[in-house]
């Protein structure tokens, strides 16, 4: 008897012999999810913009805004030149940025070890918790979200959603990349004496260059 | 019995005392615990849906262990459809003998590993020592820990029993070079340095799982350092270790967890990094993992799910229990000996290990009830804790001198008359030991005495000032 044969078997031992059928067990689940406006956290502002942006900017993350993606560049810039950085850093290899102009800063596509800044872009924001959303992809190496000090994400104003499972609908829309990851403000850790530092292994700073809707 | 603690221990109450008279052990422990239980109280006050969705969370969880197989089977159809390998252990020697040959069939010589708790119950480490390979642990607590060549001693904080001067001395001789000063942002940034070269250049990377996704395959981990996307993305291989009692029906079924989870742990409402891995590198994908296998671990599940301890499957490893523990909170987590301390892990313990060897920890509770009122999943912990009592009392697991002296307290107090006789007679010794308000010394009591005071008895049991009292009104007593 294998091992998987075993463990089913003493799951079917322990539980009742008449089980329902598996229609009824993925209606019962469903259920489980009715009214979910009862038991999550309400945004903390009106607006899914307002929302989003007081919870991000309240978990450590910074946000600049800007009223389209031709002016990405710039606030990148801004942001390099704001704290001492060299402007030279990584770009995520995604149509929406390699298209744009970024004549004056050193990009490329891969993070050199010296290199303190990569520039990625969020499929969205949600609201209820100030997250980004990054999944792996041909153009979205997971490793350019991690390995820099400073991690700038691009989001569009438009790509914000209201609560976690509206982002679940989206995922369950499409095939479910390697990684899914949900980025909730800077890396940090509590471990020595509960004291908290920020940059633990991932970046220590996380700035979103929020993009107006053009349509 | 589980091969991870069979070591020899000192047994449980030797411990607990030297833990009690560790001075910087208790300040360690204060300064975590009690921010922890500060931010908790804090996030619960501020999401005022708590109890609603503490309700919806423990729905989940029930209905989830209602139809395990039915889940795990799911799980398995899509994990491997996702292109994972599935592994299936019946307990720990199965898991460690699994992904140990994954390991030595890949020449692995460095191994990363992200913090998990299954990882430390099936005996993880060992079993990559045993086999040769560098293993490398890469959450903060975890790498000060196997500098200090320790067990976790908190589920969630595994190196809370640590101050920041003891980790700086572990740091000064195990970072090459050593942090340039004492305060814990240096320290991080040196262990930041120091791991780096390790995530980019590990054969294999372990992980655990918070939650395994049902219908997509996917299994989920939280951390606040980034260290678990670090371990799985850059080696060649990634291997998630998980207890089957991690199920849940759909990525929906995990958030409303997660929002539970994390505000229980550390008052957070969502930690940095909430990542779902769904199998190896797609064709084209720019990094991951060509292989990603996934062992399922039983270890005493299958048991709990058919014995009074079903409900402990609900558990979602958060250690809130623990940081309201009276108890944990005097004398931390090594003193409990097991993989898991505190509440949670008192239960826990006697499934992993066997009672026998385990049967002081579900004493070692008041009863005050803390652990169960804060539980995000609502399990009674003191009711499964009673239940171990019961069942130690019914293998006659007791010293003889307990079982004694219950069983003369039994027969008293199934016979009202004579129990109060002995009420009254005892009350009337007992005041014979102190002279004004307190007693400092009782035969048979040094336990108690030995640390603190016992209030002097007024003369008269309750039953006969109730009596007394009851005359004087008038009425029938």
């Amino acid at each position: 008897m294998t091992a998987r044969d075993r463990i089913l078997d003493a799951i079917r031992v322990a539980l009742p012999q008449e089980r329902p059928a598996p229609d009824a067990i993925s209606a019962e689940a469903k259920a489980l999810l009715a009214d979910p406006d009862t038991s999550r956290p309400r945004l903390v502002a009106e607006g899914l913009f307002d929302a989003f942006i007081l919870k991000a900017e309240s978990i450590g993350t910074t946000i600049d805004r800007v009223g389209g993606m031709e002016a990405v560049p710039d606030a990148v810039r801004r942001y390099l030149s704001g704290h001492g950085l060299s402007l030279s850093l990584a770009v995520e290899p995604t149509p929406a940025l390699t298209a744009l102009d970024w004549t004056g800063l050193d990009t490329g596509t891969t993070l050199a070890p010296d290199q303190p800044a990569a520039l990625g872009k969020a499929l969205w924001g949600i609201a209820e918790s100030g997250s980004l959303i990054v999944h792996s992809g041909a153009d979205t190496p997971i490793l350019l979200s991690f390995l820099p000090l400073h991690h700038i994400v691009v989001l569009q104003e438009s790509d914000i959603l209201s609560h976690l499972e509206d982002y679940a609908a989206q995922l369950a829309d499409r095939p479910h990349p390697r990684n899914a990851i949900l980025i909730t403000g800077p890396s940090g850790t509590t471990d020595i004496e509960g004291s908290y530092v920020r940059g633990a292994h991932g970046p220590g700073f996380l700035h979103v260059i929020l993009v107006a809707s053009t349509d | 019995m589980s091969g991870a603690h069979a070591g020899a221990q000192a047994p449980f109450k030797d411990r607990a005392t030297a833990a009690l008279a560790d001075k910087t052990l208790k300040i360690a422990i204060d300064r975590t615990t009690g921010n922890a239980e500060r931010k908790r109280a804090a996030a619960v006050a501020a999401f005022p849906e708590f109890e609603a969705a503490r309700a919806r969370g423990k729905a989940i969880k029930d209905h989830v262990i209602a139809h395990l197989d039915h889940y795990l089977e799911q799980f398995e159809r899509n994990a491997t459809a996702s292109g994972a390998k599935v592994h299936w252990a019946v307990d720990d020697a199965g898991a460690r003998a699994i992904v140990t040959r994954i390991c030595l069939e890949a020449k692995a010589k460095l191994v990363t590993r992200s913090k998990s708790m299954l990882g430390e119950e099936i005996g993880l480490p060992h079993a990559l020592a045993d086999a040769g390979i560098e293993r490398v642990e890469t959450d903060l607590a975890e790498h000060i820990i196997q500098l200090a060549g320790e067990k976790p001693s908190h589920i969630v904080w595994p190196a809370m029993h640590r101050t920041r001067e003891q980790v700086a001395e572990l740091f000064k001789t195990g970072h090459r070079p050593p942090p340039a000063a004492e305060d814990p942002a240096t320290m991080v940034q040196s262990a930041r340095r120091e791991l780096r070269t390790k995530f980019l250049s590990a054969d294999i990377g372990i992980s655990g799982a918070n939650f395994l996704v049902a219908d997509t395959g996917a299994t989920c981990t939280v951390t606040n350092e980034g260290n678990a996307e670090l371990t799985t993305t850059p080696p060649r291989i990634h291997i998630v270790t998980a207890g089957i009692e991690k199920i849940v029906p759909s990525t929906v079924h995990a958030f409303a967890l997660l929002r539970l989870l994390v505000r229980s742990a550390t008052g957070g409402e969502l930690t940095q990094y909430t990542t779902f891995h769904c199998g190896p590198k797609r064709p084209g994908d720019a990094d991951g993992p060509e292989e990603m296998h996934i062992v399922l671990v039983d270890n005493g599940r299958t048991r709990m799910l058919a014995d009074e301890f079903r409900e402990m499957l609900r558990c979602i490893r958060c250690g809130a229990c623990m940081n309201h523990c009276v108890v944990y909170r005097q004398i931390g987590g090594h003193a409990y000996g097991g993989t898991y301390p505190g509440p949670m892990g008192s239960v826990l313990t006697p499934v992993l290990d066997g009672l026998a060897g385990s049967r002081d920890l579900p004493n070692a509770c008041t009863m005050n009830g803390r652990c169960a009122e804060v539980c995000p999943v609502g399990i009674p912990l003191p009711t499964l804790l009673r239940a171990w009592r019961i069942r130690s009392w019914r293998e006659k697991l007791e010293p003889g001198a307990l079982r004694v002296g219950i069983s003369l307290w039994a027969m008293l107090a199934k016979r009202p008359a004579l129990y109060r006789l002995a009420s009254r007679t005892g009350v009337r010794a007992i005041r014979m030991f102190g002279k004004a308000g307190w007693i400092s010394r009782l035969p048979l009591a040094g336990g108690w005495t030995a640390h603190r005071d016992m209030p002097r008895p007024k003369g008269r049991t309750f039953m006969e000032q109730y009596r007394a009292e009851q005359a004087k009104k008038g009425g029938r007593p």
